[in-house]
């Protein structure tokens, strides 16, 4: 099949979101379906269906999603009202608009978070928690149990007061 | 000074302060307002206190504002029905106004928002129903704030905006704001100035405005 000219072609445009917290395993069809979701919502399917929005990468903490030129803002929009993914509380934070893929790869040449370490038990008010230690000073501690694992997100300073 | 002007931290919620305050830093805040009894800056962000008064009672409210109120400290008083508003907007003291979008159509009217200005009295915008809710109440809050926003560009009281998080992943970034704020018909000035208005609010650098 003969490709479609240059002219006639849709124009794109590519965003960069990271994912919070660090670390959170979702899948990319899982994420596909959150941000359409949340896009619908509250845009309608008229819009949903111009903006033409795919998820190209989900990998590393970030994903990279292209959408039709014009309405990256109201997809940047979407992007902030999604608070969850399969039940995981995520947020999704835009980085970065590009026109090109390359250049928005470019964009993302940060180094990644350094992933976090394990960094011994915390007791708080007689529950007891598993601490990881990353980007310095954030400890994000998961408290041990087997059901209902709460989450609880400290510095490292805090920890003389809990 | 760009706030975020109401976080609750731990333990309303799942992070520590001083942990909102280096995500809220890192997103692109200056400071952050929360209900603690002192204010401090932590790795450059400054946590401004407040206090939140939650009665129906405009007396009661006056007398609590009284012994909340004191120099840095930020008074805020939740919405209630008209005439609580009319009233409270009177007492001296009052910093903002918040979760209107939570009373009746008619609680805050022309009468309010002229109030608002001559005492210069911030109303919130929260935007934790635009990012969590969905559906028709969504659609009501979009609807109280698009009426805020008339009665703004007439009266031209202040506002402030708070993104209410009860953990650092409900936090937003400074720009997610601004194309939140969109949603509801705020141009970038209007929301650069409501950004910055918690500032003003405790360092009044003009006098309150007569409204005819």
């Amino acid at each position: 099949m003969k490709p479609r000219p240059p002219t006639l072609r849709t124009k794109k445009r590519y965003i960069l979101a990271r994912i919070d917290p660090p670390g959170v395993e979702i899948g990319p069809r899982d994420l596909y379906y959150s941000i359409l979701e949340s896009l619908t919502s509250l845009f309608g399917d008229v819009l949903a269906a111009e903006a033409g929005f795919i998820l190209i990468s989900c990998e590393s903490g970030y994903a990279e999603i292209r959408c039709t030129r014009g309405l990256e803002h109201q997809l940047r929009t979407a992007l902030s009202t999604v608070t969850g993914v399969q039940g995981k509380k995520v947020a999704l934070r835009s980085l970065a608009t590009s026109g090109t893929l390359l250049a928005l790869r470019k964009r993302r040449s940060r180094p990644l978070p350094p992933q976090s370490e394990e960094s011994g038990e915390w007791e708080i008010l007689g529950s007891v928690y598993s601490a990881r230690r990353y980007q310095g000073q954030k400890v994000d501690l998961v408290e041990k149990g087997i059901k209902g694992q709460e989450l609880l997100f400290l510095t490292q300073d805090d920890r003389e007061e809990f | 000074m760009v706030t975020d002007c109401c976080v609750h931290p731990y333990p309303d919620g799942d992070t520590s302060l001083r942990r909102m305050a280096l995500e809220a830093g890192a997103l692109g805040f200056d400071s952050i307002v929360a209900q603690v009894r002192q204010g401090s800056i932590y790795q450059g962000i400054r946590i401004i206190p407040a206090a939140i008064i939650a009665e129906t009672d405009a007396r009661k409210v006056s007398g609590r504002l009284k012994r909340a109120g004191g120099e840095g400290v930020l008074v805020m008083v939740n919405a209630g029905e008209n005439g609580f508003n009319r009233a409270v907007l009177n007492i001296s003291g009052l910093h903002i106004l918040r979760q209107v979008h939570r009373t009746q159509k008619n609680s805050f009217d022309h009468i309010a928002a002229r109030t608002a200005t001559s005492r210069n009295v911030a109303i919130d915008i929260d935007l934790y129903p635009l990012i969590h809710d969905t559906g028709t109440s969504r659609q009501k809050v979009l609807q109280r704030y698009q009426d805020i926003m008339t009665l703004r560009s007439r009266y031209r009281f202040p506002l402030t905006l708070s993104s209410n998080a009860c953990s650092w992943l409900d936090l937003r970034s400074v720009d997610d704001m601004y194309h939140l704020c969109g949603l509801i018909g705020m141009d970038e000035g209007e929301v650069r100035e409501a950004l910055e208005t918690a500032d003003d609010l405790l360092m009044p650098s003009r006098p309150a405005r007569e409204v005819l």
